[in-house]
């Protein structure tokens, strides 16, 4: 009996004859016009977030290939990720209109995972252009009409912890930073800061199921990223003479990377 | 260099998002206290014959009143607020509520609240007027009844009569279950008309046919040994 729907969401059949005579059929008719409206609102938003999420990825293995941090970004990565960030603001402005107002905490969860991949991309070229955090006041200006909630922002910094890691790694084995440079300044120091700092924050009470869900998970994969670091730091000190050239550390193990959603 | 006042930020808005969500839960702790207390007394009509069904349904309606109040209560403080960062806190308790008040409503309580060209129950506007908050809000956020509480609720209600029509003949009612027949057939027609997706409403939804069987089995284990009253409107 239920009025189906083209592919666009054009009805099809229209209110049939009893429709609109039964008051029940007619309240419920009403009910299917507000839902449909409700799953189309959310499967753009659904779509434009995995959008943003595939791109943001890409960002981020393009800023892999840095080697220095507070050096200019080479103009090929530049070039190649500005476009991709025009891409993604497309994205995020096409589904501004359905999450404004009410509807921005009414579709949060849907939009959520574009948006922490997001702030993890740009907070790590954030991150290699100064060696400092981006703020969540910077990330809000550089998304308007999105809203940036602060567990968003704090999922994002914990997924750079990973990036910075790989990137740390990365720089031991080539030999641009010796292991006793890593202890005194940059990535190694920073990622310590890092993990020193989501240590102690507290969620605590009845509420911790429902805020900041993630935030054990999260906060193991960010500890274990340190102490890859910190391995990597002590093996290529100790053992470094004896390990051929071109050597890089396992960077694999247990929980590289949370799935959220 | 990493700075600490960027953490130090977060541990405020966490800790001012716990205070907030403890103010909540202290009032919605309350509502479900009364909720369980309304439906301990509406759970009271399946053992009561409709016509002495009046002490019971005004019982139900003073208890109802006061939820009414801490759902006053509720909307004060969440009008402060997103309304849906916060929505899952009370949703639960809204919705039995609003179950409580159509199930009261159907077996002939809460009369003066109901409008005279709605059937037999309260449509979504009605409950809202009743709870004095506003209902389906597109634009403003602002505290309101969302039209998938309000189904989630009429799910409950269909389930609650499937039972009262077994009920009801055991206590000699053979006219009741014909009327439930008819109400929940009309909801269940109206479900159908929704193009659910795979969530809870889809899931609950579901169940609904087989409220409607259990209580079509009644009418007709009734109407096979004629059993059912002359006259009325499913014989």
């Amino acid at each position: 009996m239920g009025t189906k729907r083209s592919w666009e969401g054009q009805t099809v059949v229209n209110m049939s004859a009893s429709e609109s005579t039964n008051p029940t059929l007619a309240i419920f008719g009403n009910f299917r016009d507000e839902l449909d409206e409700h799953h189309d609102r959310r499967e753009r938003i659904i779509k434009a977030s995995r959008d943003i999420t595939a791109l943001s990825k890409k960002i981020i293995f393009a800023l892999q290939r840095v080697r220095a941090t507070k050096q200019p970004i080479p103009q090929n990565i530049i070039k190649e990720n500005d476009a991709r960030l025009e891409q993604i603001h497309k994205h995020f402005a096409s589904v501004t209109a359905d999450l404004v107002g009410i509807k921005s905490w009414r579709y949060q969860r849907q939009i959520s995972g574009g948006v922490q991949e997001f702030i993890e991309a740009i907070s790590f070229d954030h991150y290699l252009r100064t060696e400092t955090l981006i703020t969540h006041a910077e990330v809000v200006e550089r998304l308007p009409g999105i809203l940036v909630t602060e567990e968003d922002y704090l999922m994002g910094i914990f997924d750079l912890t990973g990036e910075m890691m790989r990137f740390a790694v990365t720089a031991l084995s080539s030999g641009k930073v010796t292991p006793t440079d890593a202890a005194k300044a940059g990535v190694l120091v920073d990622l310590r800061a890092i993990r020193a700092r989501c240590e102690a924050l507290s969620v605590t009470g009845r509420h911790r199921a429902s805020m900041y869900k993630d935030l054990a998970k999260k906060k193991e994969v960010m500890q274990n990223s340190v102490e890859k670091v910190e391995r990597a730091a002590y093996g290529i000190l100790v053992r470094g003479s004896e390990r051929p050239s071109g050597w890089t550390p396992d960077l694999s193990g247990p929980a590289m990377e949370v799935e959220t959603h | 260099m990493i700075d600490q006042r960027i953490f130090e930020d977060l541990q405020a808005k966490i800790d001012e998002e716990t205070t907030v969500r403890d103010e909540l839960h202290e009032i919605v702790q309350t509502l479900a206290r009364r909720g369980r207390s309304t439906q301990a007394i509406l759970s009271r009509a399946h053992s009561t014959p409709a016509d002495q069904l009046k002490p019971v349904l005004d019982d139900a309606a003073v208890e109802i009143l006061a939820q009414k109040q801490e759902v006053l209560r509720l909307k004060a403080v969440a009008d402060q607020h997103p309304f849906y960062k916060y929505n899952g806190l009370w949703t639960r308790e809204l919705q039995n509520l609003v179950t409580s008040i159509e199930l009261c409503a159907w077996l002939g309580g809460l009369q003066e609240f109901k409008g005279s060209d709605s059937g037999s129950f309260l449509t979504i506007e009605e409950v809202g007027k009743f709870l004095e908050v506003p209902v389906n809000l597109k634009e403003q956020d602002a505290f309101h009844l969302t039209i998938e509480e309000y189904l989630l609720a009429l799910i409950s209600v269909v389930e609650e009569l499937s039972r009262l029509a077994v009920n009801s003949v055991t206590l000699g009612d053979y006219e009741r279950p014909l009327q439930i027949g008819n109400f929940i057939k009309d909801l269940f027609a109206g479900f159908q008309l929704l193009n659910l997706k795979n969530d809870i409403l889809r899931k609950r939804s579901d169940g609904i046919k087989y409220s409607v069987k259990k209580v079509e089995d009644v009418v007709y284990d009734l109407s096979l040994r004629g059993l059912v009253p002359k006259g009325s409107a499913a014989a």
